[in-house]
């Protein structure tokens, strides 16, 4: 447990990348935003912007960098592949959580100021804004986990099969939603997706993405099981 | 936690039946078993490409080896904490985190190495003159095989690997290495695995040599006997030959009517009295002499085996 968290540690000796980019890319979206709504003529109609997202998006890319860059140096540091992954998983799950707070309690504070006294909405977006509070904090905490996992799980592709086990990986994903999308067309099923998604709530997309994360947990495992460094 | 000492002395630190190791079309282990009982200086010896690395890999649970046994302090190395956290294993090519410094390098040895010293690490790093704030992708190859050695040597694992550590060291880097690892060795002894190609340079630092060739253990003696074990006999062909008739040769040269034949043998006085009255001349070979010829006999006996395949085939 011990060596678990001191991965956890080891992964923050170099602040920037678990916690100062993110919060630049949050601070910097935030502030952006705000201006450009500014610059908006106010026509009484309210203000949409995708902003929040952006540092979800990043956790795809610290999936990737927590594996490719600090796995070979752990097990220089004779840590064990099970407890690199606790450790750097669990470090990110802490700060996913965080975030996910953070994102609700900023979603708060945009109700309660009138979208920053602008009619805008970056946080408290309508089709989530409606749930209950822990609904909320659970919808973006398993988002950012999905992210980062599906970097991660590819960075442990890489990095046991290197550039064709890429290659093979991102085809065959591609491959498996084309011949969905497909199979969706040719059997004229189109509508009842088209229902299907409309009738998902947050809570019911967070159980979806939770259960394909749980997927990719363990394949991921798998897969950094026989890696070398 | 606290065993007494007398029960980690009883398992060899390290134990290998049979292990090979297969990539897609060469055997980098072939066969090798091996029991060293720890705390000395073993040096790894062995051509590039031999199978040094591969070795101590599969005995750092790094990398995976296809068949056999390994045991490192008593247990199986791989996804094994409990033995893992006594080992230190720094590889020739390692790679450190983006951005890291060399003083956050050592920082996060300190959270692993249970006998990591703080202390004697910003000491050797002064001796190496490693800037310990710039960037670890910035050094240069010297500096960069510094780090490794650095926290080698701080880690005071258990067991220790070098792999190399000397690549792009100057002399002065080079000698400040082995005395550090002596007479931290003498102060607190433990098991050092050193593998190296320059072997002349290091043969002094060796308690035992293990050589390996193409997967296979060549060697695996104590240093002193191997230092002993082999002699070159020089002088008129027509007496030398006799002389060593009967013998190991390793190594046959001749210029003219002179020749001079290493052959693996230990003379007895009485032998020695025999050369002098015959008016050859002796010499000691050195362990990297000995190291070179024996690989080349090695690889020979390989080649005639292979030959005598061929033929038996063509049959």
């Amino acid at each position: 447990m011990n060596r678990v968290i001191n991965v956890a540690r080891m992964q923050l000796i170099n602040k920037w990348i678990f916690l100062g980019i993110p919060a630049i890319i949050m601070a910097g979206a935030f502030l952006v935003t705000l201006a450009i709504w500014a610059m908006i003529p106010d026509t009484g109609a309210a203000k949409y912007a995708g902003s929040g997202q952006a540092v979800m998006w990043y956790f795809m890319a610290l999936g990737i960098q927590s594996l490719t860059l600090t796995f070979p140096f752990s097990q220089a540091m004779s840590v064990s592949r099970r407890t690199f992954y606790l450790g750097t998983v669990g470090l990110f799950a802490v700060v996913a959580l965080a975030i996910s707070v953070l994102y609700y309690g900023l979603g708060l504070i945009e109700t309660a100021t009138g979208g920053w006294g602008m009619n805008g909405q970056m946080y408290a977006l309508g089709w989530i804004a409606a749930e209950a509070g822990i609904v909320q904090i659970l919808f973006y905490f398993i988002s950012m986990v999905t992210l980062f996992m599906i970097g991660f799980w590819f960075a442990t592709v890489y990095k046991r099969w290197q550039a064709t086990g890429m290659l093979v990986a991102s085809i065959g994903t591609a491959a498996a939603l084309l011949g969905l999308v497909a199979l969706i067309m040719w059997q004229g099923w189109g509508p009842q997706v088209g229902q299907w998604f409309a009738a998902q709530t947050p809570l019911t997309v967070a159980g979806w993405a939770a259960l394909f994360c749980t997927v990719l947990a363990a394949g991921s495992y798998l897969t950094l099981r026989r890696a070398t460094p | 936690m606290n065993r007494p000492t007398h029960a980690k002395a009883a398992a060899p630190a390290i134990e290998l039946r049979d292990v090979s190791k297969e990539y897609k079309d060469v055997r980098a282990l072939d066969g090798v078993s091996l029991s060293l009982a720890g705390n000395r200086i073993y040096g790894l010896l062995g051509r590039n490409g031999a199978g040094k690395t591969t070795l101590m890999s599969v005995l750092t649970g790094q990398g995976f080896h296809s068949s056999g046994e390994v045991a490192v302090l008593g247990g199986n190395p791989y996804e094994n904490d409990r033995v893992l956290s006594r080992i230190c294993f720094i590889r020739e090519s390692q790679k450190y985190p983006e951005d890291f410094t060399p003083l956050q390098a050592f920082r996060a040895a300190a959270l692993f190495f249970e006998h990591w010293n703080a202390d004697y690490a910003l000491q050797l790093a002064k001796e190496f003159q490693l800037p310990l704030k710039r960037r670890i992708k910035k050094l240069s190859r010297g500096q960069l095989s510094a780090v490794g050695v650095v926290i080698g040597l701080a880690s005071r694992a258990e067991v220790t690997f070098f792999d190399e550590p000397y690549l792009g060291l100057d002399a002065v880097a080079r000698q400040i290495f082995y005395d550090r690892l002596l007479e931290d060795f003498a102060a607190h002894p433990r098991t050092i695995i050193l593998s190296s190609h320059l072997i002349d340079e290091v043969a002094n630092l060796l308690e035992h040599v293990i050589l390996i060739d193409r997967g296979r253990i060549v060697l695996d003696d104590d240093a002193e006997s191997i230092r002993g074990s082999a002699v070159t006999v020089a002088g008129a062909a027509s007496k030398v030959e006799p002389f060593v008739a009967g013998r190991t040769v390793l190594h046959r040269e001749t210029l003219g009517s002179l020749a001079s034949v290493t052959v693996e043998a230990v003379l007895t006085d009485a032998e020695r009295r025999q050369a002098a009255d015959l008016g050859l001349e002796i010499a000691p070979v050195s362990l990297q002499q000995l190291v070179v010829r024996k690989t080349l006999a090695a690889a020979e006996e390989d080649s005639a085996t292979a030959a005598a395949t061929v033929m038996e085939v063509s049959r």
